[in-house]
């Protein structure tokens, strides 16, 4: 009998859950349905963007909304689960009847979302996944990228090498389609710029390696005149630390993609080590602008934290929601994404424009090397040279080949 | 690609010293697994959570205690000392009820406990990556013929074989050890003579895990002390336990070793496709002793 | 052979129910069809392990190898081979099947946690290779968009296609594990000693009934194909095996439709308990834990015992 009224209360809950759960009729708001993975290690990139986002949005709502309305949104955290993300993301298009969906830092579900967004014909904003698939080859009219990509950050990664003058290389990083991509992107345009490089060799490790000691122990007997780290994510943290404990980045300099990013140099703190080189869209303390200030000032006020590269797309995601239904005039899909097409709008990193042809938001590349620097107990990024998004990102042409395949 | 250009006797000798710190800790961590799996017969998947426990209160009360060796010191005691004090909680709560039911519920219910750590982590520690460093004289790194050694490592490698030390004198020369290690065979004929097994249990389960937390606290100055450290041991120990022998302490530390040296000899010899090596060796291991190399205690 | 199994007042609960599933899309909203059509598929998967697990007492712990097999091979056959679509559904699963077999011949020879983790470790090979195999099975990124036929490529067409092959796949399961051949299974899970005794060899037996759970998660794998248009090597994890063996418990794996009723509900309440909190995960281990306190024979066993204890079969180790 007691197990009986425990299954029944147990079912009478479920029951309550589905019925509460019908959407709320909230009259004329623009919503706008977030799915990223919000546990694990990834969160710590994707709170960044959700919070700058809200940042924004209270903004413009708190001044009367866009075209007299309010703009509302919904998260739903996919924890780096495809099949559980594009259940949310349905969900969200479904039942909440969002007017526009974004999110994820996982390039699978991004992919998986972008197809989606094709077939019910809604706007998709990829925040953070990195694949150059999402606007390359597997582009079409509803999805937008407002985020450096594979492609992107190879390129960046490859101009800014090739201004040195290492010939010998090594590869290595993570055994995903990440790293492969980041890797091949360095590698394919520095063969181009410079003709006179060698590769070595290569070597790859799993995502989450524990020790990466045995790596580069392995990389020093092959005695390289650069490394090329193709790691993202957690990765960079221990990695770094082992290329401190054995002294690598004194032995041999490195490019490592994120390895100037704050989500990588803070854990650290002043034992990151130092001189290596990176890339990043964003810096809290460059560029040393007016805007840039002002924004740091209000996430910090709001959130007590410096913003990370994230808070950049979520703070260009609101910008351009807002700014293409103004543009539009009405709430209404397809004049949406016309008024996206080649739209501009300002950030801290400078003026942003949504290239029309491939959806690719043109963000500039900023690439520095790691420094211990005073007031801050990390290291930051120095001697920034900034790439910009004309020279880094890839040609119209070479979109359209790779669409065409 | 050329294949294997770079392999000379010092390179070699320094992936088999890096091979063997990475060594201790598999061993650490999969020793604890199987003793909880040899005498209690509970496969524990929350051991990999525990590790990742382990990790986070080292950071924090490395943290808490201020920078500088001794925090570091405090921390390595204390860390692993709390997560066999969660251990101790769980299995005096909840796992000594559970004894009588097949091994399968208990695989499913140490899941769950798997599930509620994880979620408690983030709830307690949040998303931040976290990091902190070992005391000055660890950091840093000597030439062994021209090749950098981490001090860390070094140290790793003396802690290794105390730890297998430890667990020789706790099995065999103590007699808590020894009743643990007759219940493992038979455990009805151990309650006949009057002993209380329910309490050998929960000590058992305590080492146990008292290892994954002191496997945590190793590794956390090397580590991104991170939510999801859990999910890349908790496989690795298991593939240890299973080619050793489940149960055999001993076997954890031969199928450890398997392990750890396959994996950074797989990394100079064959770098770009090192990831499968130690895989590979545990598949050939089992083709050929599918019940693992040492005798097992089921 | 149906009459026989089946009594009159099942058999009209069962047209009943499914005349009331053939409705649904004319009354309910769109998204509750996809949640159903999602059910379906999980539940299809979990009942064609608890074929093993439960009923044959295997501790098949990477179920999901099967099914993510299933789901690669049709859609690496539309799309690469660019077969017409009913072959490539039907040649999909004998391909989980045939990778049962072979997997099988490996794992049969060892027994409950052995067994288990052998095909952990072996399932994982084949997850490593689809996440790794770049050019043929799109590595972790997937392959998204597949190309299906127009008659399942609507949701209300996704639905009636998993409806109908999900309902023929259970009947099918449901008269395998009642022929003799299911008699014996169960024998051996209750009895290996005794079957190999009286002359039953067990390990043809454990490999058949591999084959065919596996040849069933491929059918959900198809399935999953057809209802979400992607595939990608999470569908081999083995953490998704856990929450398959979870399904199988919550429901009951004594009971035939235990599983079914345990992936409903996992995947409803992941679903709704989502919506308001991050924190599913702990939400589902907490009632995890009350059910293998409170609850060791699953929602469905327990209803059944309520209902009548003839009905329920009580074997348990």
């Amino acid at each position: 009998m007691n197990r009986f009224s425990l299954i029944s209360a147990f079912l009478a809950w479920v029951l309550a859950l589905a019925l509460c759960a019908a959407p709320a009729m909230a009259a004329k708001t623009i919503k706008v349905g977030i799915v990223d993975c919000y546990s694990g290690p990834p969160s710590t990139y994707t709170n960044d963007v959700r919070d700058a986002f809200k940042l924004e949005i209270d903004k413009v709502n708190a001044a009367g909304g866009v075209l007299g309305r309010k703009i509302e949104f919904v998260t739903r955290d996919s924890k780096f689960k495809v099949d559980l993300g594009l259940s949310a993301a349905k969900e969200l298009v479904m039942r909440e009847e969002v007017d526009i969906l974004m999110g994820t830092i996982n390039s699978a579900l991004a992919l998986a979302i972008s197809d989606l967004a094709r077939k019910e014909r809604i706007p998709f904003l990829a925040t953070f996944a990195k694949s150059a698939k999402i606007t390359g080859e597997a582009g079409h009219r509803y999805v937008f990228s407002i985020t450096e990509n594979t492609a992107l950050a190879g390129k960046a990664g490859a101009v800014g090498l090739a201004k040195m003058p290492f010939v010998k290389y090594w590869i290595a990083g993570d055994d995903y389609e990440y790293g492969h991509a980041i890797a091949d992107g360095v590698w394919e345009n520095l063969r181009t710029l410079r003709p006179d490089v060698e590769l070595l060799g290569q070597s790859w490790w799993k995502v989450g390696e524990p020790d990466f000691t045995p790596y580069i122990t392995a990389m020093l007997s092959a005695n390289p005149d650069a490394v090329i780290v193709a790691t993202g994510g957690r990765d960079c943290v221990p990695f770094l630390k082992a290329a401190k404990a054995t002294g690598f980045n004194e032995r041999v300099p490195f490019y490592m993609h994120t390895a100037t990013e704050l989500s990588t140099l803070k854990p650290l703190g002043l034992d990151a080590p130092e001189g290596v080189l990176g890339t990043s869209n964003y810096f809290f303390y460059y560029p040393n602008s007016k805007a840039n200030r002002q924004f740091v000032k209000e996430f910090q006020d709001a959130y007590g934290r410096y913003p990370a590269v994230g808070a950049v797309y979520g703070l260009l995601a609101a910008k351009y929601i807002t700014g293409a239904y103004q543009k539009a005039g009405k709430v209404h899909t397809e004049k949406f994404i016309d008024a996206m097409e080649g739209m501009t709008v300002d950030s801290p990193v400078g003026p942003v424009t949504m290239r029309a042809y491939d959806h690719q938001a043109m963000l500039p590349m900023f690439m520095g090397k790691t420094k211990k620097a005073e007031g801050y107990d990390f290291l930051i990024a120095t001697d920034i040279v900034t790439l910009e998004p004309e020279e880094v990102a890839p040609s119209i042409e070479e979109i359209r080949k790779a669409r065409m395949k | 690609m050329d294949f294997a250009s770079n392999i000379t006797a010092a390179a070699l000798f320094q992936q088999v010293l890096v091979g063997l710190s990475r060594t201790t800790i598999l061993f650490i961590v999969s020793s604890g697994l199987s003793l909880v799996l040899g005498v209690l017969r509970i496969p524990n998947v929350a051991h990999g959570s525990l590790y990742m426990i382990g990790a986070f209160l080292t950071y924090t009360i490395a943290a808490a205690v201020g920078p500088g060796a001794f925090g570091f010191w405090i921390a390595l005691v204390l860390a692993p000392l709390g997560v066999a004090l969660l251990s101790f909680a769980a299995e005096r709560g909840l796992f000594c009820h559970l004894y009588e039911r097949e091994h399968l519920m208990l695989l499913l219910f140490t899941f769950s406990m798997t599930l509620v750590f994880n979620d408690l982590v983030k709830l307690i520690w949040g998303s931040d990556y976290r990091s902190f460093t070992a005391p000055g004289f660890l950091q840093g790194s000597f030439d062994v013929f021209g090749l950098p050694f981490p001090r860390y490592n070094l140290f790793l490698l003396l802690i290794g074989p105390l730890v297998a030390f430890g667990l020789w004198f706790l099995t065999n020369r103590t007699k808590i050890g020894k009743i643990a290690r007759a219940a493992a065979v038979d455990r009805e004929m151990v309650g006949a003579v009057g002993i209380n097994v329910s309490w050998i249990f929960a000590a058992t389960f305590v080492i146990g895990c008292y290892l994954a937390g002191l496997g945590g606290a190793l590794v956390a100055p090397t580590q991104n002390i991170t939510q999801g450290m859990d999910h890349t041991i908790i496989i690795e120990a298991f593939l240890i336990v299973i080619i050793g022998g489940l149960g055999n302490i001993w076997g954890a530390l031969l199928g450890a070793l398997i392990f750890g040296l396959t994996d950074s000899l797989g990394i100079l010899i064959w770098p770009q496709f090192a990831i499968v090596f130690p895989y590979v060796a545990v598949v050939i291991v089992l083709l050929f002793r599918p019940k693992g190399l040492l005798k097992s205690t089921w | 052979m149906i009459r026989a199994l089946f009594s009159a007042k099942t058999l009209l609960v069962a047209a009943l129910l499914l005349a009331a599933l053939i409705l649904a899309p004319q009354v309910l909203p769109r998204f509750y069809i996809y949640l159903m059509a999602l059910v379906f598929v999980t539940g299809l998967l979990a009942t064609s392990l608890n074929m093993v697990l439960g009923f044959g007492g295997m501790y098949q712990f990477h179920h999901a190898v099967f099914y993510g097999f299933g789901a690669y091979a049709l859609t690496l056959l539309l799309t690469k081979a660019g077969m017409p679509p009913v072959f490539a559904y039907l040649l999909a699963p004998c391909c989980s099947a045939a990778l049962g077999l072979l997997l099988g011949l490996i794992t049969v020879r060892l027994t409950k946690l052995y067994f288990g983790m052998l095909q952990i470790s072996l399932g994982s090979l084949v997850w490593a290779l689809a996440y790794r195999w770049y050019s043929f099975t799109g590595g972790d990124d997937g392959i998204h968009g597949i190309p299906l036929p127009d008659v399942v490529y609507s949701s209300t067409g996704a639905y009636y296609f998993s409806l109908a092959v999900c309902s023929v796949s259970l009947l099918v399961m449901y008269l395998i594990v009642n022929s003799p051949f299911g008699r014996i299974f169960q024998g051996i899970r209750d009895n290996p000693e005794r079957c190999r005794a009286v002359g039953v060899d067990v390990h043809r037996h454990q490999l058949a009934g591999q084959a065919i759970a596996a040849f069933f998660a491929g059918v959900a794998g198809t399935l999953f194909v057809t209802v979400e248009g992607s595939v990608f090597p999470e569908l081999m994890f083995w953490t998704l095996s856990l929450e398959l063996i979870i399904m199988c418990l919550l429901g009951g794996w004594f009971v035939f439709l235990g599983p079914m009723l345990g992936a409903a509900i996992i995947v409803v309440l992941r679903t709704f308990v989502g919506i308001y909190t991050e924190y599913w995960t702990l939400v589902l281990g907490v009632v995890l834990m009350l059910l293998i306190f409170f609850l060791p024979e699953g929602v469905l066993g327990f209803a059944l015992r309520k209902a009548g204890p003839a009905q329920a079969d009580p074997a348990k180790e």
